[in-house]
């Protein structure tokens, strides 16, 4: 195929005169490099926590039942496990208890919460990895803790949770249920909500709208409006993001604009060679989209790997406070290496179109210099 | 055949600073001859040469290849036509810095859509023609000025083309390099190639393998003298 | 608004294509105006520089359209966690009324895009620039169509609003619904069968027929193409895609792009535009056939046309009649 050759010839002259100019190429990948870095990097933080969020929600139930008083969330009483357990199609119905804990001498919320594994473990804990590093911790610590009445009462550690995910788990500290009635003063008989497991995933929102009816108090929330919710909000803290990125690319497509434009005297007069010789305008736009598309590809492969480094080994140092959001127990979290392939594509829209257009027209303009110029310099 | 019938070229039309560079030349070359446009530098001899080689439109006339019509042809059609038909010399050999002069040599076919192995080889075969397989692989910023003048004359060759043209050729070479030159076109003359050379350096124009010269003032052709 | 990266990308990418053919057009209307091949003008001179600039514009501007329909669907699947009730890109298109229209001018203007291509091609054939007028207004038609993309899509994207309720593919494709998705999927499965075949067969010999002898049965094949292009997209919601999700009342056409039928929509879709656009080329050139310069060329691209056209529709039969055979799904007795 000959033009097929001819193409080889054609890149293989532009990866020349890349290398030859390669100070003022390099620059350019760097710019370009760091772009793709930082809005790979957004996405594949965002898209991993977003699956990772997904995944702790798989297991949890398909419908929380929170009572309302007067608009807000109110303790919710025992008696409603029987009610909603009788409404067909509910399998299993729980209370559940948990709060927060403000700890003043480091600053932070823990999410205190009594688990079935961890009900009937009067007098101990068990933490979350987060809890452990912020008040230095270790098995068989005892931690204080000021109750509701002003006194403090001492736990043993008992263990410190190793989940999965330790962005969601990692605040949380586990205690029996008597001494978490005790420390907050909650009355015996009432729960902080309550959840139901559903034998039919398709008959949840029929089943939330007999909650409704039922128990016009309460509020049943569906797990999948949860996740929903999630989804909504780390897109739009990307978005966000990307929003103020878009700044960062404008300035970038201006400087990639202004390197094909401010061509070097030696440049002008090699394209002028090149056309002097018998290269047609056409095949002088061949050779810069040649090297337009070799340094696209070569900075956003390189920004996308130092981005996955970034995000899966070095656990996001540079953006994880933005996008995580205002806890003050940063989760050492790593996330599991995850890409899918339409993150790339989105990318590479966002980076290589940005490029291309204001690439296009220096190219051209490069392009069409008089092959009889070279003669008249 | 190559006929210019009635061509003006003018520069920056309509602008304040229009410049007539040639004024109504017609002018018929023969490929089978070396001619030579002789005539002081800014006479417009650089501008006919290119208006020859199919690299300048002129502004009005008409140009002939072969007896057919290329003033009104596209540039895309013109630039095949011109890189068959012509090779080119250049007054400071605008060879390509930073690349070898294999690479130099290659360039002019890279678009004809030939293997890359086969060009090489032919490009290999002409710079040992010129004795100069030596410096194949040397960077054109490390030749001596006879030899990238003979890279540029490699240059030249590699599509085989009918026509040599040469601008100033000899403008900064010394006289042995200069003989050198004159000497490689009669050689090139013998096997074929027509040779247009535009100067105004005397062992040129005045070398006995010249068969035609053409001297040109003002953009016009005041004299023809055909030597036989 | 939804701030989704992808929504941004689609966005930003739609706008400056948009200002690319915009700027393309103005110069095509000069073109229209001021040509004149003769002339060793300035401005001439100028004329047909810029006629390199505009050629590589398009070809980028149609590599671009692909991407973005592909995109534009992909992320509307995405998407469909957003709303209720919608579990994929047929749900999520379906939010407001720009969805759909957002996506069929996508399709078009990749045709048209492809269309000018070819014109273009072929022009470059011939010493005279016999179709720079021809080329040039259909660039001026295809201008409005890329800016109601963008504006479209744009009025898709700013009218997404999370928690609306929609219908998905379930209710929008099935056999029971109202409307034209629901018509396609409730068509009799025998006769689409029949219909698909028959177009495609149809189709398939006038064009071998064509690359074989020229002429003749031409511009019924380009017709055909352009027809068997809407009848396989019929197929695929009436029959087609039961076949691939093994489900006899799943009919969506968005389902099969996704990961979990191997992404085996790609190579469908594809297919079907690479063939609707050769085919469509063909057409294009045969009022110019008789035009002196380009006896010689266009027959040529016409053939290879012809034969892209020709591999893309056989590949996607083939993959097609390949998955209803090969899968353990019968469709008898729906």
């Amino acid at each position: 195929m000959a033009w097929i050759e001819k193409q080889r010839n054609i890149l293989d002259f532009a990866l020349s005169s890349l290398v030859r100019r390669w100070g003022k190429n390099l620059a350019l990948v760097m710019v370009y490099t760091v772009i793709v870095f930082v809005l790979a990097s957004i996405l594949f933080m965002t898209h991993s926590i977003k699956r990772e969020a997904s995944l702790i929600l798989r297991g949890s139930p398909e419908i929380v039942v929170q009572r309302i008083l007067a608009g807000r969330h109110d303790l919710t009483p025992g008696r409603y496990i029987e009610k909603l357990a009788k409404i067909p199609g509910v399998r299993e119905v729980k209370g559940r208890l948990w709060g927060y804990y403000y700890e003043p001498s480091t600053g932070a919320n823990y999410t205190m919460i009594v688990t079935d594994e961890h009900r009937e473990n009067v007098g101990t804990i068990a933490i979350g990895a987060g809890v452990a590093r912020s008040s230095d911790v270790r098995e068989g610590d005892m931690i204080p803790f000021r109750s509701s009445d002003g006194s403090y009462v001492s736990f043993e550690v008992t263990g410190v949770l190793t989940p999965e995910s330790e962005l969601v788990a990692s605040d949380v500290i586990e205690v029996s249920e008597r001494d978490f009635r005790s420390l907050f003063a909650m009355p015996e008989g009432y729960f902080t909500d309550l959840t139901l497991k559903v034998r039919n995933r398709k008959e949840v929102v029929v089943v939330a709208d007999k909650i409704r009816r039922l128990l016009p108090d309460t509020r049943p929330i569906l797990r999948d409006e949860i996740l929903r919710t999630y989804d909504a909000i780390f897109d739009w803290r990307s978005g966000l993001l990307i929003v103020v990125f878009t700044g960062a690319i404008l300035a970038f497509s201006i400087f990639s604009w202004d390197k094909a434009t401010s061509l070097s005297f030696e440049e002008k007069k090699e394209m002028g060679v090149l056309k002097a010789v018998g290269w047609e305008t056409s095949e002088v736009i061949a050779m810069k989209s040649w090297e337009g598309i070799v340094v696209s590809l070569t900075s956003f492969l390189l920004g996308v790997i130092l981005a996955y480094m970034h995000v899966f080994f070095g656990s996001s140092i540079l953006f994880m406070p933005v996008l995580k959001g205002w806890s003050v127990l940063y989760p050492h979290f790593k996330l599991v290496p995850y890409v899918d392939p339409y993150q790339l594509a989105a990318l590479f829209f966002l980076t290589v179109v940005p490029y291309t257009a204001a690439t296009i027209i220096p190219s051209w303009r490069a392009a069409i210099i008089d092959p009889d110029s070279v003669m008249r310099l | 055949m190559i006929e210019l019938q009635r061509v003006t070229k003018v520069f920056n039309k309509g602008n304040s600073n229009e410049f007539v560079a040639v004024d109504d030349i017609s002018l018929t070359i023969d490929p089978a001859d070396i001619s030579v446009l002789k005539g002081p530098s800014g006479a417009g001899k650089t501008t006919v040469l290119s208006v020859i080689g199919a690299m300048t439109k002129p502004t009005e006339g008409r140009v002939f290849i072969d007896g057919r019509e290329i003033t009104s042809l596209p540039e895309r059609f013109l630039t095949g036509i011109r890189r068959k038909t012509f090779g080119f010399i250049f007054q400071q050999f605008n060879l390509i810095k930073g690349i070898t002069a294999l690479e130099n040599v290659m360039i002019p076919s890279y678009p004809s859509g030939e293997k890359h192995s086969s060009l090489k080889k032919r490009a290999m075969d002409l710079l040992q023609i010129l004795s100069l397989s030596g410096k194949a692989m040397s960077k054109i910023e490390w030749l001596s000025g006879g030899e990238a003048q003979r890279v540029a004359i490699a240059r030249a060759l590699i599509n085989n083309p009918e026509i040599i043209i040469a601008d100033e050729p000899t403008a900064h070479l010394d006289t042995k390099l200069s003989e050198e030159f004159i000497g490689i076109m009669a050689a090139l003359n013998k096997e074929g190639k027509g040779v247009v050379i535009a100067s105004h350096d005397p062992l040129i124009y005045g070398a006995k393998v010249v068969d035609t010269v053409v001297e040109i003032r003002d953009g016009r052709i005041v004299d023809k003298e055909e030597r036989l | 608004m939804i701030m989704h990266p992808a929504v941004i990308s689609l966005f930003v990418g739609s706008v400056l294509v948009c200002l690319m053919v915009l700027y393309s057009a103005r110069y095509g209307a000069t073109i229209l105006t001021r040509w004149d091949l003769r002339s060793g003008s300035e401005l001439q001179l100028t004329l047909e520089r810029k006629t390199y600039l505009i050629s590589t514009i398009m070809s980028y501007v149609f590599v671009f359209q692909l991407f973005s329909l592909f995109l534009f669907i992909f992320t509307a699947d995405k998407l469909s966690t957003l709303f209720t009730g919608a579990m994929c890109a047929a749900g999520t298109l379906n939010v407001n009324n720009f969805g759909y229209p957002t996506m069929v001018l996508k399709v078009i203007n990749f045709i048209l895009g492809g269309m000018w291509l070819v014109l273009n091609h072929a022009d470059n054939r011939a010493f005279d620039y016999p179709l720079i007028k021809k080329k040039y207004l259909l660039l001026m038609a295809i201008a409005p169509f890329v800016i109601a993309e963008t504006i479209v899509q744009g009025a898709y994207f700013l009218n997404l609003k999370a928690h609306v309720i929609t219908s998905c593919c379930g209710s929008l494709f099935s056999t029971e619904g109202e409307g034209i998705q629901a018509g396609l999927a409730g068509f009799p499965v025998i006769p689409m069968k029949i219909l698909f075949y028959g177009a495609m067969g149809l189709t398939c010999l006038a064009g071998l027929y064509f690359y074989i002898k020229g002429r003749a049965t031409g511009v019924f094949f380009s017709l055909m193409s352009i027809v068997t292009f809407g009848v396989s997209v019929a197929a695929l919601i009436s029959f087609i895609s039961v076949y691939f999700y093994e489900l006899p009342t799943h009919h969506c056409p968005f389902c099969i792009l996704q990961g979990e039928y191997h992404y085996a929509g790609y190579p469908l879709y594809l297919a079907l535009l690479c063939g609707a656009v050769g085919g469509t080329g063909v057409g294009t050139l045969f009022p110019f056939r008789k035009i002196e310069s380009l006896k010689d060329a266009i027959p040529l691209i016409q053939k290879r046309l012809t034969l892209m056209t020709l591999l893309s529709y056989l590949l996607f039969t083939a993959v097609t009649t390949g998955a209803i055979i090969f899968t353990d799904f019968r469709l008898d007795g729906y």
